[in-house]
């Protein structure tokens, strides 16, 4: 029975794939302290390879491009840091400091609902237990944010130092342990291993370039859209939509929430303001969903997207939002590498089954 | 003062012999004609060398392909049905259309030696194309007078048989 399994391409393929998978996951755990560094490093290097490679074709050493990349991309987080961070930390406690009117109108709509029900009704739902609930929950995410925030501190601190590192090393000697890996597959392997891995890592290039452009492109749509209907935090809410549009199909109805949360905040409150906001965010998708996806995003991921959305939930459970922004391009990974195993070991099976007909 | 001898050597220079006697190989195949032979050094690097022992089939046909193959030592014979097509010596090269095409090859290889293959990828060539567009455009172009060349040969072929 056993054998049986075994024999058959499909069995061989599901045996050989959990293997890998098994593999691959005992790896990220034992990775799991600097797993998400490791994950960021990888985007940059798919981001920052064609970079190396101009400068490469320029006439530059491997190691000396590799340097340039990586002054590139110090320099870049330094503009960063120096120019946005101060800007976006005014933004930042200007929205600390709008939270407790965004709580209050909250409130004042929930009694305004509440006194509608009991009049028109007679429905009487006591919103002051639900708000004291909610105020009690939002102080315990408070003071365990407070406690944690020392330890986001130091993890901020090791990410820093350690994801150009990483960076660097990957543009210098990726190629270089790539090549050494692929090459101890057996012969009768070799060109399988490289076919699958060529499909898995340019779909995963394109993914990640694709991805992260789209979301540069959203996060200045948004910003620029949330500026002109005269939204308090324009940049920082640009951010968080660009930010929240990594993770398909979820992020954008995500990326309502704070601007929706900002409009009812204006005392008193402004319904065209609250519609403009999620018009922004709207007009942003369609453009994306036209244009922007189309010509960067296009075929990156060939996934239904109902896996795709029972992906990022399963991944969001297990692993938060790094999660989410991995589910996808894990799940078309996996794809590949299915397909790619299945084919090979397909067509050998019908092979041995077409030499043994013929003897 | 012989300077190959080791005591007159560059100690710290990598010693190469086996990246430059593959690259005079690769360029004395059709296929490298035209390019700098610095380039093709360079690529060479890149490239797969994979032992192989006497008998052991190198792919078989109907199996996706993903390379052409240069023979550095040995011999490898190419068959289709059970039918000998050609018998390649050192120097020699095959499956080129798997450059081109990701489709099954259509030809067996077996080594008839204990051979040293060297495998030159899809993926690596479309890396230096990237990287060397110039230079890739010719080697594109030198696969298509090979591929031309195989097909006027096959068309002789059969127009013989045929008469």
């Amino acid at each position: 029975m056993i054998q049986l399994f075994f024999n058959h391409p499909l069995g061989r393929t599901i045996a050989i794939f959990s293997l890998i998978c098994t593999s691959i996951l005992l790896l990220a755990i034992l990775l799991s302290p600097i797993l998400v560094p490791i994950i960021l490093s990888f985007a940059l290097y798919a981001l920052l390879e064609p970079l190396s490679e101009v400068l490469e074709r320029q006439g530059l050493s491997r190691s000396a491009s590799s340097l340039s990349v990586l002054l590139v991309l110090v320099s870049a987080a330094a503009i960063v840091f120096s120019v946005l961070l101060p800007h976006l930390a005014k933004q930042l406690s200007t929205l600390q400091s709008q939270l407790p009117s965004v709580w209050q109108s909250l409130m004042d709509m929930g009694n305004e609902v509440s006194q509608h029900l009991i009049n028109s009704l007679g429905i009487d739902i006591t919103t002051s237990s639900i708000t004291q609930h909610f105020f009690t929950q939002a102080n315990d995410w408070g003071s365990s944010a407070l406690i944690q925030g020392s330890n986001i501190l130091i993890s901020l601190t090791i990410f820093l130092i350690l994801v150009p590192i990483i960076t660097f090393f990957l543009v210098r000697d990726y190629r270089s342990f790539r090549n050494y890996m692929l090459d101890k597959l057996p012969n009768s392997n070799f060109e399988m291993g490289w076919l699958i891995y060529h499909r898995v890592a340019h779909q995963l290039q394109e993914y990640i370039r694709g991805i992260l452009t789209q979301s540069g492109i959203m996060c200045v749509m948004t910003s620029i859209g949330f500026y002109i209907i005269g939204l308090d935090s324009p940049i920082l809410l640009g951010a968080t939509a660009g930010v929240l549009n990594l993770i398909p199909y979820v992020g954008p109805l995500l990326a309502t929430v704070l601007p929706i949360l900002l409009a009812v905040s204006e005392v008193p409150i402004e319904l065209w303001l609250i519609g403009a906001a999620i018009s922004v965010i709207l007009i942003a998708q369609i453009i994306d969903s036209m244009i922007v996806i189309p010509s960067v995003v296009a075929n990156a991921v060939n996934l239904h997207p109902l896996i795709v959305i029972m992906g990022i939930i399963v991944f969001g459970n297990l692993f938060g939002f790094v999660g989410m922004v991995i589910a996808t391009p894990t799940l078309s990974t996996a794809n590949i590498i299915y397909r790619g195993l299945y084919q090979g070991i397909k067509t050998r099976c019908d092979l041995k089954i077409e030499n043994a007909t013929e003897n | 003062m012989n300077s190959k001898h080791p005591l007159w050597q560059n100690l710290f220079r990598p010693k190469d012999d086996r990246i430059s006697e593959v690259t005079e190989m690769w360029m004395s195949t059709p296929l490298f004609e035209k390019i700098p032979t610095k380039e093709c050094r360079e690529l060479v690097k890149t490239m797969h060398p994979r032992q192989y022992k006497k008998g052991e089939k190198i792919f078989s046909s109907g199996e996706i392909g993903a390379s052409v193959v240069l023979i550095r030592s040995g011999g490898v014979e190419i068959k289709a049905a059970d039918k000998l097509l050609a018998e390649l010596n050192p120097a020699d090269f095959f499956g080129e259309v798997a450059l081109i095409l990701d489709e099954p090859r259509t030809a067996d290889a077996i080594a008839t030696d204990e051979s040293e293959l060297i495998f030159f990828l899809r993926s690596d060539l479309e890396e230096w194309v990237k990287r060397s567009p110039r230079s890739g455009a010719q080697f594109m172009l030198n696969i298509a007078i090979v591929l031309a060349a195989r097909l006027r040969h096959t068309n002789i072929l059969l127009s013989l048989q045929n008469s």
